[in-house]
């Protein structure tokens, strides 16, 4: 596999919030034809430069079928979530806004988000320097390892720590047996750092995809002279490495926030009561109490806060496509002597 | 190399080991020796039993699975036809700059949109006239289609964006029309890319749980549902037992499409 | 090949923009039936934006572009029956070579019984009969060139474009394919080729006549021979082969001045004191007063290059650079020296 999450596939190209007359009202008849077949202008002798605007002009509607299905089956139930979320004029939100568990849940998904990015980056940024620059047998397998990793779902890491550090798990278990006590230290699963540590373990390897492709970059030339100048490691990493992964850690780490801010396999698995976040509280107003209403207005919240984000990080990696040459990264290594 | 003396390689692979092993390695392993345990309250499980898979793989686990994949099939295939549609059109759209980015940032949507609001979307538009899917088997297959359309469509303009214009010029120039240059040049030079994304897709069709979880009926519940469940009555051996048949199954089918992307890749 | 369409290429005040940078600027330039036209420029000259303008892969902002009588300015394509190969010669990896010649043919619907015919004549010609089951991979890079050009001859296009098709091979192979393509023309003298390079030794060996591009804009158009005895721009005559080019006067008597000398030279000479510049090739410039016109100045450097020295002599606060067959004994640096050449070996340019 060398494709995989956005991490890895996103084309480097901004994207500008969704604006734009994406006319659904398209012609039922070209849902019929094959793409690309009315892209070809007939075969005329002498045509003018106008035939040519024409042929370009029927080639757009060929983004109409793929977008009339998205409208259908994505767009127009994502609009009606923000509009069901204003049945009855705004108070419903007024209501959500002020109950203590909308705020609890905000802060909570926000720190939680805020905590695990942060963990991702400096612990993806640490593996992804071992594993590109102290090359041990097996490194390469580590890659693959962690392309693996990544097409699995969430929620099995939050198994795995329940066999881990839950009440009667290995952790625990290492502890009465070498103590003779009665119960283990661990309890923190079914707190917020149980969910914090989940989500560092699952999402790390988004950071580590973008910043492994940036690494393999950077020239061993530059790192050759660098260390041929008598720069130590720690000055090689922060001078030559770091200002060349720079554009990919910062878009890692945005989309891993976008990803976190909207975790919910990993929180409902810990079952914890008390670590309640922003896809939870819609999960449990919409499923467990039939509040429609309330849950689209929390979700609207939550897409607002996400897409805002989201946007942020196409605008990143929109940059990192088009800045990190050669050139500035020579002049870099000249820089360290 | 960055590090050239040995106790200094040696100590930047321990930290390695260190971070590496228990964060990534041991939880999957946990999980798998979990799957043939029969009780866990020490430093390693106890008791070793194929009870949980012989669990796993009959009655309502079979037919989960059997959801599973199905539900992966249709939506990576749903996927991979609108995505790649998509991403064509929006290719070919190069001339008009705003009509690429448009459908960039429409087709992407999905992925920063929270899994749980687009199971909730899917439900509150879809659970009223004209169309009331709800409580049926094609809700669920609606959502996964939706979630998984953007990483199709992310994969395959990532991918024609690496492709070399020269093929598709050098086709038009020797007479063969857009489709022509289409089905016989540019087609089978994405295919490596196609199955890659089809396999992806499915990948992520068959862990899904956030928006499934809002919609699944009870007649079609998903694997990883089945695993909540699972975990939810405590039955914890059982829930690995079933995780390790849906990463074996993911597994399988990546495996499948990386080796049907080595012998379709030319170069 | 049998079919004889004799066609030529007709630029007609060709401009051609991207983003408001114009890459071509009303390019004028007629390629007649069967003639080998390059366009010799450095890189960023807008030569490779007018082959693709006949290729119609940019679309010109103004003018036309004709394909024997045909305009085919607004044609796609596909429609414009033209033959192209690339630098890169995107031969089709997924295709063995026989199906990549094959493509244009059965892209245009030929009889399949034709179709085996023609891929068989293609690749004879090219010498590649013997490839035809490989794939490209398998290919060495001449071997990819042959395949490609013969995939652009199968469709029997009026006019073939080659866009620096030799600038991806080794010199040694390069010279091999000059000769080879040379032939290849000879063969189909009712092609017409446009043939983009940057490289003076293809375009002087190959073409019937060179158009000299600069900067989005036609420089000069001419023979091989006129370009390079008689160039009439500086540009030219820099780009084309080695030059002296040194500042002059006009003299009475239809002489120029440079310094001190009075110099008679094959071009018409300017009124009396108008200035003008004069080229002459290094190679003309012999030591010794043996010719017509006598230059005197200092040795400032001499380097020897192997079956020539290369001698720069300071004259009149100038450096003339002299190639001189290989002595024994060449001049010291320090010496005075006179230079000489002939008259028809002065030419007066143009900016």
């Amino acid at each position: 596999m060398t494709e995989t999450r956005p991490a890895a596939t996103a084309s480097p190209r901004t994207a500008p919030a969704s604006t734009g007359p994406a006319a659904p009202a398209a012609s039922a008849s070209d849902t019929a034809e094959r793409p690309g077949t009315g892209a070809a202008p007939p075969r005329t002798r002498g045509a003018g430069p106008s035939r040519r605007a024409g042929g370009s002009g029927l080639r757009l509607l060929w983004c109409l079928p793929p977008l009339l299905v998205l409208t259908v089956i994505f767009l127009y139930p994502l609009a009606l979530v923000v509009v069901e979320g204003f049945r009855g004029g705004t108070g419903t939100y007024r209501e959500v806004f002020a109950s203590q568990a909308f705020t609890d849940a905000l802060v909570t998904t926000v720190a939680l988000a805020v905590g695990a990015t942060v963990g991702c980056v400096v612990l993806g940024f640490v593996l992804a320097l071992v594993v590109a620059f102290v090359p041990f047998p097996g490194s390469r397998g580590v890659a693959r390892f962690v392309d693996v990793f990544l097409s699995f779902p969430s929620f099995l890491i939050t198994l795995a720590l329940l066999f881990v550090y839950g009440t009667v798990g290995m952790a625990n278990g290492l502890w009465t047996g070498v103590t003779g006590a009665e119960e283990g230290p661990f309890r923190f699963l079914t707190t917020p750092w149980g969910v914090l540590l989940a989500e560092i373990t699952y999402f790390t390897p988004f950071v580590m995809r973008p910043l492994l492709a940036a690494f393999a970059q950077v020239e061993t030339g530059q790192i050759e002279a660098a260390s041929s100048l008598g720069a130590r490691p720690a000055r090689i990493v922060r001078r030559v490495i770091l200002p060349e992964a720079w554009p990919a850690l910062m878009a890692g780490g945005s989309l891993v926030l976008v990803l976190c801010l909207n975790e919910f396999a990993i929180v409902l698995f810990t079952g914890a009561k008390d670590v309640v976040t922003l896809p939870m509280l819609v999960y449990s107003k919409a499923i467990l109490s039939s509040d429609y209403t309330a849950a689209c207005c929390v979700a609207t919240v939550n897409v607002v806060l996400s897409v805002g984000l989201y946007a942020l990080y196409r605008y990143v990696t929109g940059r990192a496509g088009r800045t990190g040459g050669t050139g500035r990264s020579s002049r870099r290594a000249g820089a360290l002597a | 190399m960055l590090v050239h003396s040995r106790k200094g390689r040696w100590a930047a692979w321990i930290c390695f080991a260190v971070l590496f092993v228990p964060l990534f390695a041991v939880p999957l392993l946990v999980i798998v020796a979990a799957s043939f345990a029969t009780n866990w309250s020490g430093v390693l499980p106890s008791g070793s039993t194929v009870e949980h898979y012989a669990a796993a793989t009959r009655g309502e686990s079979l037919a989960a699975l059997g959801v599973s994949l199905q539900t992966a099939l249709l939506a990576s295939v749903l996927a991979l036809v609108i995505g790649t549609w998509a991403a064509l059109s929006a290719a070919s759209a190069a001339r008009h700059g705003w009509v690429r980015r448009v459908l960039d940032a429409l087709f992407v949507l999905p992925v920063a949109v929270p899994s749980v609001v687009v199971g909730l979307a899917v439900l509150v538009a879809y659970s009223r006239p004209p169309v009331a899917f709800n409580g049926t088997r094609w809700i669920v297959m609606l959502a996964h289609t939706v979630l998984v359309t953007a990483f199709a469509y992310q994969s395959v303009s990532a991918a024609l964006a690496r492709l070399d214009p020269a093929y598709e010029q050098a086709a038009a120039s020797l007479g063969a029309r857009p489709w022509y240059v289409l089905l016989r040049v540019k087609l089978p030079l994405l295919l490596p890319s196609l199955t890659a994304a089809t396999g992806l897709c499915f990948a992520l069709s068959m862990g899904e749980l956030s928006a499934t979880m809002m919609l699944y009926p009870p007649d079609w519940m998903p694997l990883p549902v089945q695993i909540f469940a699972a975990t939810d009555r405590g039955s914890l051996f059982t829930g690995s037992a079933l995780a390790v048949v849906l990463m074996a199954a993911t597994s399988l089918v990546l495996f499948a499409v990386s080796r049907v992307r080595t012998r379709a890749s030319y170069r | 090949m049998s079919e004889a369409r004799r066609s030529g290429i007709r630029f007609e005040e060709v401009t051609v923009a991207y983003d408001g940078t114009v890459v071509l600027d009303g390019f004028d330039l007629t390629v007649e039936p069967g003639e080998v036209m390059a366009l010799l420029g450095p890189s960023g000259s807008g030569k490779t934006t007018a082959l693709r303008a006949v290729a119609g892969f940019v679309r010109p902002a103004a003018g036309r572009v004709l394909i024997g009588d045909r305009d085919v300015t607004g044609l796609p394509p596909h429609a414009r029956d033209v033959g192209m190969v690339v630098q890169s010669y995107a031969l089709f990896p997924h295709m063995r070579v026989a199906d990549n010649v094959a493509f244009g043919l059965k892209a245009r619907r030929t009889p399949r019984g034709e179709i085996a015919a023609r891929v068989a004549e293609a690749l004879e010609m090219v010498g590649m009969a013997d490839y035809a089951r490989r794939h490209p991979r398998e290919l060495s890079g001449g071997q990819q060139q042959r395949v490609a050009i013969a995939r652009a001859l199968a469709v029997r296009p009026g006019v073939l474009l080659l866009d620096e098709p030799l600038s991806a091979l080794d010199a040694r192979l390069r010279s091999g394919m000059l000769a080879e393509l040379d032939r290849l023309h000879r063969e189909l003298p009712d092609v017409s080729v446009l043939y983009v390079t940057h490289d003076q030794v293809e375009a002087l060996t190959l073409a019937d006549r060179v158009a000299v591009m600069d900067r989005a804009r036609l420089r000069e158009v001419g023979t091989p021979e006129q370009l390079y005895r008689a160039p009439r721009r500086t540009f030219t005559a820099d780009f084309v082969g080695a030059a002296n080019l040194l500042p002059v006067v006009g003299a009475p008597g239809g002489t120029v001045r440079f310094g001190d000398a009075r110099l008679k030279v094959a071009s018409p000479a300017p009124s009396a004191g108008a200035e003008a510049t004069l080229c002459v090739r290094p190679h003309r410039i012999t030591l010794g007063e043996e010719a017509a016109n006598v230059l005197r100045g200092t040795v400032t450097a001499v380097q020897w290059r192997g079956a020539t020295h290369r001698v720069a002599v300071e004259v009149a606060g100038r450096e003339v650079v002299a190639e001189l067959p290989e002595t024994a004994e060449p001049p010291a640096v320090g010496a005075e020296v006179p230079l000489s050449f002939a008259v028809r070996d002065g030419v007066l340019v143009d900016d």
